[in-house]
């Protein structure tokens, strides 16, 4: 690639990262107003609601949380804080809510990545075996199967997984991400990355065992997904005018589809994993539920009955960040597959 | 004109005034019952009972806090509502939920005599009145049925067989210095939350994360499985007025770095608790739960006087939820470092962990022993307990049954037949604390009139429902008081079903019935 285009590259994606701060600020004001506007006061729900709790005390919090002031003030206050790259105290644990959201976000990534690299090992595969075989045997059970992995519930997944791999058989652990035992030196939070970092093969295998239940049940329904598209995209592809002059060349069928089909089919494949991604990262809340996976998405939920707002305000920032950042990945991959595509 | 039409209309009126009464039959009651999803199964089947009678009931299910919004303005008319007491008294139940306009009261009953006797309950020095007032009060209160009278459930936990010595308790604490564990050294305990809210003791208004702290932190007093106050850092203490506590300290205790315990870390405790912004600029969110007590004063070394605005009966069971922190070290390392690193005089000492995960403890061996009355007095057997956060029931039991996990809360009800069958676990249960019930709004008709208040709770065959929902670990209960706290009277018998009653009832206060 020519260098000026190297460098144009460079400033688009410059643009859309700069373009996300007020894409943020936007999505954290309307939230700011959302959760003003439905029911529920975060003191009372902290406080209020046992037979203690005096009229003076749920002033006093109210007055520290500045929820005795006007929308907007309160809402200055807030903008205030974030320009100054303060998202405020949770309400509930009276933390920094930037330490309490990093702290959770590890967990998240590491089984969003997990369940990722499941659902396309299998997945593409799956998708290009049943497009070459179309209407095959291994086509319709594949098939069938996709579909039931897309109906499935990760909840009612989950549970069985346990019950029949855990307690039953006893190949892996129920829950949590590494066992009571094994020492881990914590340094990124990426426990995977940790045991690597610090050496430690025999937590690496804890850990991997302790990933393996909740990222198959996160991937089963992503799995699923990416095959079917890959599956319906790869059709479309091997019906190309170019194909017909790869296989009229003689080349071996699998060259044909590897080589020349693959490349094309995965424009669209890779788009969905994107947005499955997207989603992953925000952290699935049943299934960090289930196996007692402290990340993300049950930090925000939790957040949402409590109405600790700067969790939620930060949460949702943080998603809309991810969001975007995963999008653009997809777009600048999208150029190193397809050449002719442009940012 | 109008004079020839006069007598027609006379014969109008005349048949409108003969037929009026006829043509205004009594109607059949109806009304919107609200619920939580969680009971929603409960109220289809109250609301089976009421329509066999009759009577019109729709069923709404609403998000907890938009429901209780509603309430609070007055807008709902019955709705399904649950109320918890900490203090084993009606202090923080009865007089929150019916004294006229007090915080809890959602059915916006209200009785001037009811009101004077939960004064003199609740602010009353001497127990025999106490007792008389609110034995008062359940009389009056079965009579003016302002809710549907509901219930209170067992609380069903679970153990591994290899666990000794363990009894759940009634304040839902789990208490792990006592017990011992015949297979390995460490007790693993799986909680039900997502996660636990801080190790500060004054930083949150949270049972599990109490349930934590205890074995941490230990308090002047703590409970007995059940409500007794018993001594734990303090070994006695007198009250020298109405108003007035002295607590003589345990010598020789000692925190878990090497400190040893004085006056000054209890007058610190209680004031990190009572003073505005005390802690980092931030108020503790306990404050309440000390009720009026104004000063705490060190009278010397091991002696320090508590002094109340006003006399507060439940003010032992009170101090049972608040744990001593250690002065010096506190003010040395900030309360940011002290909530992350806790020091306390607990059994156990903290050693790592995070809050949404797992909290590691390891045997303080230098520990005072605990409480004469909880026996063994003495280190904790166990080596080490670790507390995991583990939402979800069902993982909490695969946990438990594949040997992850030792002990296990909130067990749900459906699940302990299963349980109970493994020969490698043990199934207790203790008497919850929390009383579930039919709220109804006594403000506005229809359920101003406390004949169809009365008719309701006849008409709900609540015998057939808990057994059917709740397997017979829920109990019916007579009015809004436990049996568990001070002052329940045992004469009164909860409604029996009877439909027939039920239907006289609404029939004398004007309602159509099948």
């Amino acid at each position: 690639m020519p260098r000026a285009q190297e460098a144009m590259r460079g400033i688009v994606i410059l643009r859309r990262v700069l373009a996300t701060i007020p894409l943020m600020l936007g999505v954290a004001v309307v939230v700011f107003v959302i959760m003003r506007a439905i029911p529920g006061d975060p003191v009372d729900i902290i406080i209020g609601q046992g037979g203690t709790a005096t009229q003076q005390e749920l002033d006093l919090l109210r007055r520290e949380f500045h929820l005795d002031r006007p929308l907007h003030e309160q809402l200055m206050l807030f903008l205030g804080d974030l320009s100054r790259g303060d998202l405020g105290l949770s309400f509930v644990k009276r933390r920094p809510v930037a330490s309490i959201l990093l702290e959770a976000l590890p967990a998240t990534i590491e089984l969003a990545m997990a369940s990722l690299f499941l659902s396309v090992l299998f997945g593409i595969p799956l998708g290009i075996y049943a497009a070459v075989r179309q209407s095959s045997l291994v086509d319709r059970i594949s098939m069938a199967g996709a579909f039931l992995g897309i109906s499935m519930p990760p909840f009612w997944l989950g549970i069985v997984a346990i019950l029949l791999l855990s307690v039953r058989l006893g190949w892996f652990p129920t829950s949590g991400r590494v066992s009571l035992g094994v020492l881990l030196e914590p340094v990124t939070g990426f426990y995977l990355l940790d045991s690597v970092l610090t050496g430690n093969w025999a937590a690496l295998w804890d850990v991997l065992r302790h990933l393996f239940l909740p990222a198959l049940t996160l991937s089963v329904g992503i799995m699923a997904v990416v095959a079917r598209v890959m599956r319906s995209s790869m059709i479309e592809v091997l019906r190309e005018n170019y194909v017909t002059t790869a296989r009229a060349k003689g080349l071996h069928e699998r060259t044909v589809v590897l080589r020349h089909a693959l490349r094309n089919a995965l424009i669209p494949t890779i788009t969905v994993v994107g947005l499955q991604m997207g989603v992953l990262l925000g952290g699935n809340m049943v299934v960090e539920t289930v196996f007692g996976w402290p990340g993300m998405g049950r930090l925000v939920v939790a957040a949402i009955f409590s109405r600790d707002y700067p969790v939620i305000q930060g949460g949702v920032m943080l998603y809309t960040f991810i969001f975007v950042i995963v999008n653009l990945m997809v777009d600048v991959l999208y150029t190193y597959i397809n050449p002719r595509v442009q940012l | 004109m109008t004079v020839k039409l006069f007598p027609w209309m006379g014969i109008v009126l005349l048949v409108i005034l003969l037929l009026g009464p006829a043509v205004a039959q009594p109607q059949p009651l109806g009304f919107v019952l609200d619920t939580e999803a969680f009971r929603k199964v409960e109220a289809e089947a109250i609301a089976q009972d009421l329509r066999s009678i009759g009577i019109n009931v729709e069923v709404r299910v609403w998000e907890r806090t938009a429901l209780l919004d509603r309430i609070r303005a007055g807008e709902r008319q019955a709705y399904l509502t649950d109320w918890g007491s900490a203090y084993f008294d009606p202090f923080d139940l009865a007089v929150p939920k019916l004294k006229t306009k007090d915080r809890g009261n959602y059915s916006f009953y209200s009785n001037p005599e009811v009101d004077r006797l939960l004064e003199v309950g609740s602010t009353g020095t001497d127990d025999k009145r106490r007792k008389e007032a609110y034995f008062r009060v359940q009389e009056i209160l079965f009579r003016d049925a302002p809710w549907i009278f509901g219930y209170y459930k067992d609380e069903v936990q679970a153990a591994s067989k290899a666990i000794e010595n363990w009894e759940p308790s009634m304040d839902s604490r789990i208490n792990l210095h006592d017990v011992r564990i015949t297979k390995g050294s460490v007790i693993v305990v799986a909680l039900n939350t997502n996660s636990i809210i801080t190790l500060d003791p004054a930083m949150h208004r949270d049972r599990k994360t109490e349930t934590v702290i205890r074995n941490i932190f230990d308090g002047l007093v703590t409970r007995t499985t059940k409500d007794r106050v018993v001594p734990e850092l303090a070994t006695e203490w007198k009250q020298t007025s109405p108003t007035t506590y002295e607590f003589k300290l345990r010598r020789g205790v000692v925190f878990h770095n090497g400190d040893p315990l004085t006056a000054d870390d209890v007058v610190f405790t209680f004031e990190r608790v009572l003073r505005e912004g005390a802690i980092g600029g931030q108020s503790s969110p306990r404050k309440g739960l000390l009720g009026p007590l104004q000063k705490v004063e060190k009278v010397d070394d091991t002696t320090v006087r508590f002094v109340l605005e006003k006399p507060f009966p439940v003010f032992l069971q009170a101090l049972v939820h608040f744990q001593i922190v250690p002065k010096r070290y506190v003010e040395q390392v900030g309360d940011n470092t002290f909530s992350e690193r806790p020091v306390g005089t607990g059994p156990f000492r903290f050693v790592g962990g995070t809050l949404d995960s797992r909290i590691v403890l390891q045997r303080f061996d230098r520990y005072y022993g605990g409480s004469p009355a909880l026996p063994p007095v003495g280190p904790a057997p166990a080596a080490g307990a670790i507390f995991r956060m583990l939402p979800e029931p069902a993982t909490r039991l695969a946990a438990l049954k594949a040997g992850e996990v030792h002990i296990v809360e909130d067990v749900p009800i459906d699940l302990v037949p299963d349980l109970k069958r493994d020969p490698g676990v043990q199934v207790k249960t203790t008497q919850g604390t929390r009383v579930y019930a039919v709220e109804l709004n006594n403000s506005r008709p229809p359920f101003n009139d406390v004949r169809v208040r009365r008719a309701l709770n006849y008409a709900v065959n609540w015998d057939a429902i808990l057994k059917s929902v709740y397997r017979g670990h829920a109990h019916r209960l007579a009015t809004a008081f436990l049996p568990s706290g001070f002052g329940f009277n045992t004469n009164l018998k909860p409604y029996p079903f009877d439909p027939e009653r039920a239907k006289r009832l609404l029939r004398e206060a004007g309602y159509a019935v099948k």
